[in-house]
């Protein structure tokens, strides 16, 4: 069995290789976003991505999609939108036929049934409509005119936001935010990456990207990312550092204290340790490390981080914070910590 | 099946490294332990040398022992858990935690889980393949070098030899002093035997005999040397008062008168001056040779002297000197009888043909010196010849005493000289005169006041000597003065005689009591026969070597009286170590170039050194 699991554990560490070689030959550049969309796939939870526009955000999510053999479907969002445009609606039906059979009514499924969405500028609609995305989102199932309809698995939402034209738009609460996963912060590109760019993009239209992995390999992948073990060391390690974020406890440093009115909370440290077992199964690992959690803190606990004024005013960033705390939180014991070389990470 | 052999290979694995890493943190803690206590130790090694209690600088190893030891406590308290272990194995490997996930889970059965037997075997292979060299503790820490230089300091502590012991100042008269059977006590203690002028004198001898064995006693178990100088002064005070109270003070006309007397007789006038110097020894020896003398006519004056001195001292206040005067007269007649009766039978004995060759010698010493002991030498050698009489000689002797005794111009009495004759006749009468004549020649005729006089001047020889052994002199008393020498300045012993050499000087005004030194020309005199000294008594002292130390003491007393009739009184300028007999050449205080430590060590201090010199000073 040790074998049979050692040999997934390679597979899964392939087929994310594969992934995201795949996208690569799209997305010019990225491999942090890439990799941490791949975080969010395994993991099962829903990412949102943060960037200007015309950065590939919306690329990368059609890209995953067309890689990953699951439907696909996209919202647009905008003011208007409304919640059933969303989940969908009863309609009624057309056909005589039917009608005779005595349905008058028909759900019309929205294209929140699919099993990758993209909500586009999803601070463009309104809240009512967000709320409803994000509803289905946690509950993995919307209900429409009283009857609930679970929605297909794996179901990954990608959520794109753009910071920029924040006028007339609804930012997210953070209480939905919190729904998120992972939040990616997409970087512009570098010289060298733009010129890619440029050069893909004003040529002949690329081919579409090859299926890579089918539902069937997600599964598993989101399975054995639920195996990978954590050791207490570990687990405390990211206690720690979601206890450290809340300006009230005595282990919060200065800057934390300084600029957060609110810590990560549980969903945080969850968010943590999950996305740290993904990162883990990605690398072909069966057990979490220090690094892991090192590696996913910003993406998990950006945007669960609630800025005091101090902090708005002073421009301190929650990823600012998390540096600090990154750097005050030890991950192990003091005694063993004494021992390790100077300059040791 | 795989997963049991994993499980398995992973717990040895485990074990031994988790054995390796405590063994060398414990040896680290061990040698950090060590390491401070010998740094702590060096600190009362130190200490140790300075106090100069170098048997304890060893034992201060002990602090490394206790060091060593309190290391071994912290690493067990300190011992790191399975889980410590294996975290710091998966820093040191780079294994990610999968050495901590194994420790955790590696007791779960692997069946429940296939990720953590993933993780057992990933964890066991990254265990078997690590570098120990890399994942093990370092022992050595730099406070560790501190340790070899711990060593050599606490060697270089243990070889060093320890500090002198710095010599304390003390405080005057914190000094002490312990002696044991101080002769010179011995002699003062005897005066509680002395002959003493009357009850109440006898009484304040006896006093001061205590006094002097209590001394004695308390310097035996030790005293501070300030006190036991204290006491030695005040025993001397007081024998110098009995000395003195012989015409001391009120009684000082009587004696003068007394004097006065004695020296208006040709015969006299040595006794008369040494009755002035009080020196009552002097004046019975004086007597003595009065009374030894042939002349009659010189005893008859005597005699005549005598009982008008007596007189005029009992009439002028001086019953105690007139008291002496008699016992002197007493003394003088007996010796006068002895002396004559011994002269006719020795011209008796020599007129028979039966005097010896010795007893005719000793009679020309009776006849030269005129001393008791000559008389008593005579008596001996003429009781010896007496011995060997046969009759008919004792029968001749007898005719020839009774002849004698007939003619006249013997030195006794025509009636006694019948009586010895009457003696000889027979043999118990023959006898009897031998016996008489062994008993003269044991007899002791020195006056009672004389003999007081010499217990005390014992006693304050005595007294001296005792003063310099506290001191710490102790060396030989130095005979009379050397002629032609400048003589340094004498010390106190036992056994010296006094000096009777005559210098020329000025009439001081004192009436010192002091051992006296010449200064001049002549050889001083044999000692008195009270002299038990060991020293030389031929009249030569010792070459005074630049190492010896020589003080020199005054003894005088301030005479308050007015000056003896007949001396003028006048002011010299002295000299140390010098007597008022002796004319003085510098002033008092300033030692020549030739005199050895004269001033300096002196025991005066200097305020009296100068009183005395400014009194010396016209």
């Amino acid at each position: 069995m040790t074998n049979d699991f050692e040999a997934r554990l390679q597979q899964a560490k392939g087929a994310i290789a594969t992934l995201r070689d795949a996208i690569g030959k799209v997305i010019v550049g990225q491999s942090d976003v890439v990799d941490q969309v791949m975080w969010g796939l395994a993991a099962g939870g829903h990412v949102l991505l943060e960037g200007a526009p015309g950065l590939g955000k919306t690329l990368l999510v059609r890209t995953l999609a067309q890689c990953l053999d699951l439907r696909f479907s996209r919202i647009q969002f905008t003011p208007d939108l409304m919640p059933s445009d969303v989940v969908g609606t009863n309609v009624l039906v057309m056909d005589a036929a039917q009608r005779a059979a005595g349905s008058m009514f028909q759900v019309q499924r929205g294209p929140i049934f699919g099993q990758i969405v993209l909500a586009d500028e999803i601070n463009r609609a309104t809240p009512k409509t967000q709320s409803a995305l994000l509803e289905a989102m946690a509950e993995h199932a919307v209900t429409i005119a009283g009857q609930r309809l679970p929605l297909e698995e794996p179901f990954f939402v990608l959520a794109t936001e753009n910071p920029i034209e924040m006028e007339g738009t609804y930012p997210l609460p953070e209480a939905q935010l919190d729904r998120f996963l992972l939040k990616v912060v997409v970087p512009n590109p570098s010289e060298d990456e733009l010129c890619e760019v440029l050069v893909r993009t004003t040529g002949r239209a690329p081919a579409a990207s090859p299926r890579v992995m089918d539902r069937d390999a997600v599964m598993m992948l989101r399975g054995m990312c639920r195996d990978v073990a954590v050791a207490e060391p570990v687990l405390r390690y990211a206690a720690r550092l979601v206890r450290a974020s809340d300006p009230t406890t005595g282990e919060a440093p200065e800057t934390v204290k300084r600029a957060l009115r609110y810590g990560a909370g549980v969903r945080g440290a969850q968010s943590l340790v999950l996305a740290a077992k993904a990162v883990a199964l990605c690398e072909g690992r069966a057990n979490v490390s220090f690094e892991d959690i090192q590696r996913v803190a910003r993406p998990a606990l950006r945007h669960r981080l609630i800025r005091s004024f101090e902090g708005e005013a002073e421009g301190t960033t929650t990823d600012t914070v998390i540096e600090a705390l990154l750097g005050t939180v030890g991950t192990r014991p003091a005694s063993v910590e004494a021992e390790r070389p100077r300059g040791a990470k | 099946m795989k997963a049991m052999p994993e499980r398995e290979r992973f717990h040895p694995l485990f074990e031994h490294w988790a054995r390796a890493v405590r063994t060398r943190l414990l040896a680290r803690r061990v040698l950090t332990g060590l390491t401070l206590g010998l740094v702590l130790a060096v600190i009362p090694a130190v200490l140790a040398w300075r106090t100069r209690h170098g048997a304890l600088r060893p034992l201060c190893t002990l602090l490394g022992v206790v060091g060593a030891a309190a290391g071994v406590v912290v690493a067990r308290r300190k011992r790191w858990s399975d889980q410590d272990v294996a975290l710091w194995l998966d820093d040191r490997l780079e294994t990610e935690e999968a050495i901590t996930t194994a420790v955790e889970l590696r007791n779960q059965a692997e069946d429940d889980d296939e990720a953590r037997a993933v993780v057992v075997s990933t964890a066991a292979a990254a265990l078997a393949a690590g570098d120990e060299k890399r994942a093990r503790p370092s022992i050595f820490r730099p406070l560790h070098a501190l340790a070899p230089l711990a060593v050599v300091g606490f060697v270089l502590v243990l070889r060093s030899p320890l500090p002198a012991t710095p010599v304390v100042a003390q405080a005057p008269g914190e000094a002490r002093v312990q002696l044991a059977q101080v002769e010179g006590l011995k002699k003062v203690a005897q005066l509680g035997q002395a002959t003493a002028r009357d009850e109440a004198q006898k009484e304040r001898l006896e006093k001061i005999a205590k006094d002097a064995e209590k001394l004695r006693a308390d310097l035996e178990k030790g005293l501070e040397k300030r006190e036991a100088l204290d006491r030695i002064a005040k025993l001397r005070d007081q024998i110098a008062a009995e000395r003195l109270t012989l015409g001391e003070g009120e009684k000082r006309a009587g004696l003068e008168a007394a004097v006065s007397k004695l020296e208006q007789n040709d015969a006299t006038k040595e006794a008369a001056k040494a009755l002035g110097d009080h020196d009552l020894e002097k004046m019975d020896r004086e007597m003595e040779r009065i009374a030894n003398a042939r002349e009659k006519r010189d005893r008859d004056a005597a005699k005549r002297a005598l009982e008008d001195a007596a007189a005029a001292a009992k009439a002028n206040g001086a019953p105690d000197v007139g008291k002496a005067l008699d016992q002197e007269k007493k003394s003088l007649e007996e010796r006068e009888r002895r002396a004559e009766a011994l002269r006719d039978l020795e011209k008796a004995m020599e007129d028979s043909g039966l005097a010896s060759p010795d007893q005719r010698k000793e009679a020309e010493s009776l006849d030269r010196k005129g001393s008791d002991e000559a008389a008593r030498k005579l008596a001996d050698s003429m009781g010896k010849a007496l011995e060997k009489l046969s009759p008919e000689e004792r029968k001749r002797l007898a005719d020839k005493l009774k002849q004698q005794s007939g003619k006249g111009g013997t030195q006794s009495s025509p009636e006694d000289l019948k009586d010895l004759a009457d003696d000889l006749s027979t043999p118990e009468g023959q006898k009897k005169l031998e016996d008489e004549l062994k008993d003269l020649a044991k007899e002791d005729d020195e006056s009672p006041e004389s003999k007081g006089q010499q217990g005390l001047d014992d006693a304050q020889e005595g007294a001296d000597g005792a003063e310099g052994d506290i001191n710490g002199q102790g060396q030989e008393g130095q005979g009379p003065g050397k002629g032609g020498s400048k003589v340094p300045i004498p010390l106190p012993g036992p056994g010296s005689g006094p000096g009777d050499g005559n210098g020329n000087g000025g009439n001081g005004h004192g009436s010192g009591n002091g051992e006296g030194n010449a200064s001049g020309d002549g050889t001083g005199g044999t000692g008195h026969h009270h002299d038990t000294g060991t020293g030389p008594h031929d009249g030569r002292t010792e070459v005074v070597g630049a190492a010896s130390t020589l003080k020199s003491r005054a003894h005088g007393a301030m005479n308050r009286a007015p000056g003896m009739p007949g001396t003028t009184t006048g002011w010299t300028p002295g000299k140390s170590g010098a007597t008022a007999n002796v004319q003085g050449t510098g002033a008092l205080g300033a030692a020549g170039p030739s005199e050895v430590d004269g001033v300096d060590h002196s025991d005066v201090p200097e305020e009296y050194r100068e009183q005395v010199r400014q009194y010396f000073q016209p």
